[in-house]
């Protein structure tokens, strides 16, 4: 199934925007806006939804001009697209969404044409199916471990790093000792929050603004 | 609401040590279906994957066309679209800078994105690389939004990870018996098993 | 494959000039016309590409900063077609370079952080005293046309060997010199191993636009550069790096790590970098050193990393597989051709023999110099992603060993065999072995750019 690799589900959405010329402001553009300023890292609302490895929220507001020969063409709508890698089946996974962050829901898709609203759950999960295009071609490098999965084993890497840097050159029996208290605690582990703890999850660098401190 | 603070760069296109790219091509709809055609063979034939995935820095990625016809319509009041194209929709989560990017499949698999884009109106081919990156640059859509669970780990991270683990569990689980001899020729092996993975997760250098 | 004409091209573009001594004189230019009337003045003075019937005593090179080109006068549509990263300049670059903490601009000597360099005399010779000459004829130039004035000389010097000459190893006890690229047109005896790898595993020479502006490069197209063409035709681009070397902290910590690796103290030291530190490549020797290779040209940087991909000879993070991958990556090298650089650098300061006590704080370290055709795509690219950070080698975030910008932290991983003598050993709590203590990019012109710039009539219509 195109849409599927191993166990990772990729799904492409495209949802029209409503267009209101007498509108404030320009649906896309509070989708926009709303976007900007949603956080990300590991109090980013989709965190909630932690089947989710990635995805990602494009404003598409029109098809691009390659050059003569080709045609120039646009789009009568703008399109919000949504494309997400997420473990599972596609109708749990639209019902997380509804159910754990309704208020990005809201104000992402409220502004899209025949967007249902959240009161019934099935009614959203059949409009966003509606919406959306089955994949072509789904590559997934990494498909048979869920985001949890993953997020613990990247733990316990760190974690041994840590342990043979601290029991090199100890003797066999004490290694042994301690890689047994190790193993315990790994055993136990549970995995990390999902978006880990950067705020916002790459280093920020300040602009670059060399060329104004030479000639200003 | 996180407001942005106007001396950081909200550079949305990356999260962590992931970018987000977007790309939308115009196709002559009766080259759509060559194209359908090589995705099919690429999907059967694993072999002719293995360039991609020897490359080992794209997390996910997909190529979705969508017909001219196929642009949702969900009321009346939204009007039809009118187009003469199919077009075809690249997204990609990647590893490493756009620039590093684009420049390695320009290296080693330029046959293999030729047969992908050439259906694409205006297609330079993907060598030389300069006239690739300015045609990527000209279909490419900057991102809103974007997310990952694991910002600070590569894809070649994850998989280190998972290797590590299993080794662990394996070392782990047989452990116990051994005496100390035993358990040291036990430990080496784990140590030779394990020592090409162990390295560290964090932040990634800056996007350039 | 044109031949290359070696009369419009600096010597050093080329060649490496082999002298053991130099003298690089930082200058700051007064304004455009006296420096057009300086650069007119000295550029007899210019050593080119030639080859010498005879070897001169001394040899003399000219770069230029981009403000340096701002303050010679050149015309705005030329600036404007420069690099972005040349323009703005490798201080302001230092987040991408990861020059941060000890090697941040704001420690950097007073010269490189406080003064805008505008130009770089190098100055090679064969002693001091022939140094002296050529610089005692630089300052009457400067007196005569008050062009320019100096703004620091920086001495740099081959170590002294054990005979009482000079040698070629550096602070750390390194032989340094191996695997410069050999390109189209070097017109020098090409080592194998220098070049780019064919796929029947030859080696054959690199595209020369990898490392010399105006020709094609590995790409297979004529990359982009400034204009006019006759500006940037047969020149290039240059890093310039003042790399502090913590000898104190070296030393210490491959004793200290000694003690508890197997397979002892000078194998560990190659390991570090992937060569033993007598030269020997750790990849043709891994057991002992072995001068037999290192001596023969056709030997001592002629090997691969293709039959060692678990890193047990040669470790993965090792300092010459890193900032020089060549087959590690597979495909034939294909993702390495370029990324090269060619290397022209020298040790400042006194050597301190082993054993002997040494300080962190004394001036000593290496002048690293560079040079390629896109300061952004090769050194950069080397630096950002291969040096500081190491997920192309899947390792992570670590950093290169030797040159990597720890700070206290990060480690080093040697993969090892069953073998006693070549376990597997973490080095951990890593310290800054070297900490940048100042730098720039550069320009280096052709004859022909230098006359035009001179003269005042660069003109990119």
């Amino acid at each position: 199934m195109a849409n599927v690799s191993g166990s990772v589900y990729g799904l492409t959405i495209l949802s029209p925007i409503i267009d209101d010329p007498n509108a404030d402001i320009s649906h896309d553009g509070a989708i926009r806006q709303y976007l900007a300023n949603l956080p990300n890292g590991h109090t980013s609302p989709f965190a909630k939804v932690s089947s989710t490895h990635i995805c990602r929220l494009v404003v598409m507001d029109d098809v691009i001009y390659v050059g003569t020969p080709a045609n120039e063409e646009h789009l009568n709508s703008k399109y919000l697209v949504f494309e997400s890698n997420f473990d599972g089946e596609l109708e749990p996974y639209l019902a997380r969404m509804a159910n754990e962050i309704p208020e990005v829901v809201e104000s992402v898709w409220g502004h899209c044409v025949g967007y249902p609203g959240l009161r019934d759950v099935s009614a959203f999960v059949a409009y966003m199916k509606k919406c959306q295009i089955t994949t072509t071609f789904y590559f997934a490098d990494v498909n048979d471990h869920t985001v949890q999965s993953t997020l613990r084993a990247l733990k316990v890497q760190a974690s041994v790093a840590d342990f043979i840097g601290k029991h090199q050159g100890e003797s066999p029996a004490e290694i042994q000792a301690a890689f047994r208290a190790f193993y315990e605690r790994v055993s136990n582990m549970s995995e990390q929050e999902p978006g880990h703890h950067d705020p916002q999850g790459h280093q920020s660098i300040k602009l670059n603004r060399s060329i104004a401190a030479q000639h200003g | 609401m996180k407001r942005i603070v106007s001396e950081e760069v909200a550079l949305t296109n990356i999260n962590g040590k992931t970018y987000a790219m977007t790309a939308i091509t115009p196709m002559k709809p009766w080259k759509t279906p060559i194209l359908k055609i090589f995705f099919f063979f690429l999907a059967l034939i694993k072999p002719l994957q293995a360039r991609l995935v020897g490359l080992s820095f794209i997390h996910f990625a997909r190529w979705v066309v969508i017909k001219r016809h196929a642009f949702p319509r969900l009321a009346d009041s939204q009007p039809e679209e009118n187009l003469s194209y199919d077009y075809l929709l690249f997204f990609s989560n990647f590893n490493g800078t756009w620039n590093q990017y684009i420049d390695a499949f320009a290296d080693v698999l330029a046959d293999g994105l030729n047969l992908v884009w050439r259906w694409s109106e205006k297609f330079p081919m993907s060598r030389p690389v300069t006239a690739f990156k300015r045609y990527i640059s000209l279909v490419q859509f900057d991102t809103d939004y974007y997310y990952t669970a694991y910002p600070r780990a590569t894809t070649n991270d994850v998989k280190a990870a998972h290797r590590v683990c299993a080794a662990v569990e394996d070392l782990g689980r047989n452990c116990n018996g051994m005496s100390p001899a035993e358990f040291s020729a036990a430990y080496l092996h784990f140590l030779m098993k394990v020592q090409k993975d162990l390295g560290s997760t964090g932040v990634g250098p800056v996007g350039t | 494959m044109a031949r290359l004409n070696a009369a419009d091209i600096q010597g050093f573009a080329m060649r490496g000039y082999t002298f053991p001594v130099a003298r690089f004189v930082l200058m700051e230019i007064a304004n455009g016309e006296g420096g057009r009337a300086l650069l007119l003045r000295i550029l007899d003075q210019v050593t080119t590409a030639e080859r010498w019937d005879v070897k001169p005593d001394s040899t003399l090179n000219l770069a230029f900063t981009y403000a340096g080109l701002v303050r010679l006068g050149l015309p705005d549509a030329a600036l404007l077609s420069f690099p972005v990263e040349f323009v703005q300049g490798m201080k302001a670059r230092a987040p991408i370079l990861e020059d941060s903490g000890n090697s941040a601009p704001e420690r950097w000597d007073p010269v490189w952080r406080d003064s805008q360099v505008h130009v770089w005399v190098g100055i090679y010779g064969e002693s001091p005293a022939v140094l002296a000459r050529r610089c005692t004829i630089l300052r009457q130039f400067l007196e005569e046309t008050g062009g320019a004035r100096i703004l620091y000389e920086q001495d740099a010097s081959a170590l002294p060997d054990t005979n009482g000459g000079y040698g070629t190893k550096e602070h750390f006890g390194y032989t340094d010199g191996f695997g410069n690229p050999d390109f189209d047109g070097a017109e020098r005896k090409p080592q194998p191993g220098q070049g780019k790898l064919t796929d029947g595993g030859k080696w054959v020479p690199l595209a020369t636009g990898e490392f010399l502006l105006g020709y094609p490069d590995e790409a297979g197209e004529i990359p982009v550069a400034p204009v006019p063409h006759l500006l940037a035709k047969n020149g290039t681009f240059m890093v310039y790096r003042k790399l502090h070397q913590n000898v104190q902290t070296f030393r210490d910590y491959l004793e200290a790590n000694s003690k508890i690796y197997a397979g002892g103290k000078e194998k560990l030291a190659s390991k570090f970098i992937g060569r033993w530190r007598d030269g020997t490549p750790v990849e043709l020797s891994p057991d002992k050193e072995d001068q037999a290779i290192t001596t023969d040209k056709r030997r001592s940087v002629n090997f691969t990393f293709g039959n060692d991909m678990a890193g047990t000879r040669c470790p993965i993070g090792a300092h010459i597989r890193r900032t020089n991958p060549r087959d590690a990556f597979g495909f034939n090298g294909a993702l390495v051709n370029r990324r090269r650089v060619t290397r022209r650098g020298l040790p400042y300061g006194d050597f301190v023999p082993e054993g002997q006590p040494v300080s962190d704080t004394a001036e000593h370290g290496i002048i690293f110099i560079a040079l390629n055709a896109s300061l952004f795509r090769q050194f950069e690219f080397v630096q950002q992603q291969w040096v500081e950070y190491g997920n192309d080698a899947h390792q992570g975030n670590d950093k290169d060993m030797l040159i990597g910008n720890h700070g206290g932290q990060g480690k080093f991983m040697i993969q090892g065999t069953e073998d006693a003598a070549n376990p597997p050993f973490i080095c951990g709590g890593l310290p800054n072995f070297v900490e940048l203590r100042g730098g720039a990019y550069f320009f280096v012109p052709s004859m022909t750019a230098l006359r035009m710039m001179a003269a005042g009539t660069v003109d990119p219509r």
